[in-house]
């Protein structure tokens, strides 16, 4: 609903109308200006963007390439270039049935580690965010310190205490113990406030109340829908965090049938060429690729969202 | 309660110290392990046949359930193990390798097996891998493999191009010369530059003491005679570009793929490896006794793994006849390697025929690998031990290694850069180091 347009920042506008010699609507593009500074720059720019693409794409092609090739072929061809044969298809029929399809469990598991837990962190966090700068109570700014200490804390470091309270309460090796970790999220906290900010004006809320709404309905009903772009922000860093979060579930799983994806990996990859079960490395890099694919369907699907939210909130 | 904390106290206080003194097993108290039938273990290990060896315990030893979790092998593990007993969570019967052992027991993590598997220890192996297990006189884990040092060679590349298969080092560092004048794509050995196993290997079959204990201190010595010697001629082989510098996983193996490693040391255990990964190269490849500095036998272990009691442990009493049967009986043995692929070369040396007849040595064309390993095995130097912060000194070895090939750095400097940080870690973790 809110077009990043529309939000033009008022304070950088005059400083553009000085440049451009008072052609506001018209942006100078520095293309059209020929000049070589700005041509050199373009070219650096360019530079480091097609470096930091390469950088990025490069272990994706080697991941691709090694995909598609049988064993013989992972180590005897380049890793860039297509193997001699053309062995996807008997690699993920391999991948999904080895250990009676503990891939697909590992990938279920996954899925609900990070899509629920952080669907629930992220409600969580909106209702905090929202909460924190639209509500008045006693000592808030005290607890949002508190929640900004919890954002400087690394994730690592949280997981040895979180097993050792999870030892003494008996989640070890249990589910709960790598999901409930995964509802506390509190950058997601912290985000949603400037969401709730920047999206939620408080005349709107007012309007609410004097209408006769209560503070539960107003928040549910107004102020929760205008935060859709913070709730896809937050959803999609607190999934990734959780996909990705390796230590927690390392000490706290020992059962491979309650492992994520990437533990799961991590035990073929770890001891496939030590112990001497190369096939098992080759699970590893098939079963990586196919374990990319739901994150980048995530990302294309809700890319939309995830953009005008992440403009929205630059700019504010 | 008061007193199992007093102990507990004790016991902390005295880790504090060199190793820990028989804290922990004395709680089982009564009867020895061997007459207990019945039990539930928990068993944790990443090493191959873990799951085979499980199973065949549960068939035989219908009392004892032994419920077997794969974990993820590495520093990983250990931390994961670490955190484990801290909590109170840890399993009855963990794998360790024999470089983590120490820091284990000094930490008194272990319990001490004095009472139930010391008497197996001393007199199932020889000293060189009993002296791994037995730590201030104390025992705190059995041996279930070593890894003597052997030399891998392409037979064919060698009758080829008419290179002999060297017997000492001097020879080595000329059949690296031959190799690379007859094909300069062709190396005659391997640096790895993500595990300096085998260079420690090297260094202590040089004769080399990294670590030892003098009355409560320990003494470490990672930069004597020895090790240097070992450090200058490798570094110059890197330097020469006679032998390549590696990673242990896919670059090492695609090189040996596409036949640019024709000759590597390494452990028995490699021969598994070796056939499993690159099985194309069906006889083509040979075992030789490692080369030595003075041409007499000497050998060194590159790995090799014990079995171990966490401290916390549930069922100490069933875990102990678990590790006994998996270490030292024949069928246990028998189903380590029932896959037929593996080349683990077992610690208890009446057990080889065993390990021996299940592997196929078709890949090597029908040569005795065994006997390779079992003269290798007799050659083992006694007196090494492990030090209490092998995490420490490995990380400060294999930081630097991959600088030596392009002469940034020499490999005797990295060693006394090891030998600083494992100083100070060890006077950091509140444990002497003699002067």
């Amino acid at each position: 609903m809110s077009e990043p347009t529309t939000l033009s920042a008022p304070a950088s506008a005059p400083a553009r109308e000085r440049n451009s010699a008072g052609k506001l609507d018209r942006r100078p593009a520095p293309t059209t200006r020929k000049q070589p500074s700005a041509l050199l720059s373009k070219t650096a720019v360019t530079a480091i963007l097609a470096l930091a693409a390469l950088y990025t794409l490069l272990p994706m092609l080697w991941l691709i390439m090694s995909s598609t090739k049988s064993r013989q072929d992972l180590f005897a061809t380049n890793g860039f270039a297509p193997g001699h044969g053309f062995a996807l298809f008997s690699n993920l029929s391999h991948l999904f049935t080895t250990d009676n399809g503990i891939y697909l469990r590992w990938i279920i598991n996954t899925v609900l580690y990070a899509g629920l837990g952080a669907l629930l962190a992220t409600v969580f966090s909106v209702a905090a965010g929202y909460a924190f700068d639209k509500l008045a109570f006693p000592a808030k700014e005290k607890i949002f310190a508190l929640v900004l200490i919890g954002v400087m804390v690394p994730a690592t470091a949280m997981a040895i205490p979180l097993y050792l309270i999870a030892a003494k309460v008996g989640l070890v090796n249990t589910y709960w113990g790598v999901f409930i970790p995964g509802l506390v999220f509190p950058f997601g906290v912290y985000l949603a406030r400037v969401f709730s900010a920047a999206y939620v004006p408080d005349e709107v809320l007012e309007a609410a109340r004097l209408d006769g709404a209560g503070e539960f309905k107003a928040f549910l009903r107004i102020a929760f829908p205008m935060l859709g772009p913070a709730f896809v922000t937050i959803f999609l860093f607190q999934f990734t965090q959780i996909w990705n979060s390796f230590f927690l579930p390392l000490v706290m799983l020992s059962d491979q049938k309650l492992y994520p994806v990437n533990l799961g990996l991590y035990d073929w990859y770890s001891s496939a060429l030590s112990q001497g079960h190369p096939e098992d490395y080759l699970l590893a890099v098939v079963g990586s690729l196919v374990s990319v694919a739901p994150l980048i369907i995530l990302f294309l699907m809700l890319q939309r969202y995830w953009k005008a939210g992440m403009t929205a909130g630059a700019v504010k | 309660m008061f007193r199992r904390r007093l102990t507990a106290l004790a016991c902390s206080i005295s880790a504090l110290g060199l190793l820990v003194a028989g804290c922990g097993s004395s709680s089982s108290g009564g009867s020895p392990a061997a007459q207990k039938q019945t039990g539930q273990v928990t068993f944790w290990s990443f090493v191959k046949g873990s799951d085979q060896v499980a199973a065949a315990f549960n068939q035989t030893h219908p009392g004892i359930k032994v419920t077997f979790q794969t974990v993820p092998s590495g520093q990983e593990y250990y931390s994961k193990l670490e955190n484990a007993v801290k909590a109170g969570t840890a399993p009855d019967v963990a794998v360790v390798e024999f470089p983590q052992l120490p820091e284990f027991a000094t930490q008194g993590m272990l319990e001490n097996l004095d009472s139930t598997l010391g008497p197996v220890v001393q007199s199932d192996f020889p000293d060189s891998v009993r002296q791994l297990v037995d730590l201030g006189g104390h025992t705190w884990g059995v041996p279930r493999d070593v890894a003597p040092l052997m030399l891998y060679y392409r037979n064919d590349f060698f009758a080829a191009h008419k290179i002999a298969v060297p017997k000492t080092w001097d020879e080595y560092q000329t059949m690296t010369q031959q190799v690379k004048a007859a094909d300069p794509m062709a190396r005659g050995g391997v640096l790895f530059t993500d595990n300096p196993g085998l260079l420690t290997a090297l260094a202590w079959q040089a004769g080399a003491q990294w670590f030892g204990t003098k009355g409560d201190a320990w003494q470490v010595s990672l930069d004597d005679a020895a090790s240097t010697k070992v450090a200058d001629y490798w570094g110059d082989l890197a330097q020469h570009d006679l032998v390549s510098s590696l990673t242990t996983l896919d670059p090492f193996w695609t090189s040996v793929q596409q036949n640019r490693t024709v000759a590597y040391v390494c452990a028995s255990w490699c021969a598994g490896s070796q056939q499993a990964t690159v099985p194309d190269q069906t006889g083509k490849w040979s075992v030789a006794p490692v080369p030595t500095w003075d041409g007499k036998p000497a050998s060194a272990m590159y790995g090799g793994s014990s079995f171990v009691i966490p401290k916390g442990a549930k069922d100490s009493a069933a875990a102990a006849e678990f590790i006994k049967w998996i270490t030292t009986d024949p069928a246990g043995m028998k189903a380590w390697v029932a896959s037929g692929t593996s080349s683990m070369f077992p610690a208890d040396p009446q057990l080889v025929p065993v390990t021996k007849a299940a592997f196929q040595t078709g890949y090597f064309g029908g040569q005795d690998i065994y006997a390779v390993g079992s003269s290798s095995y007799d050659a083992v130097v006694p007196g090494w031990t492990w030090g209490p912060v092998m995490g420490t000194t490995n990380t400060a070895i294999v930081d630097q290694i991959s600088n030596v090939a392009g002469g940034g750095v020499q490999l005797s400097a990295i060693f006394a850069d090891a030998q600083q940080a494992t100083v100070k870690d060890i006077e950091h973790r509140g444990m002497k180091v003699a002067p």
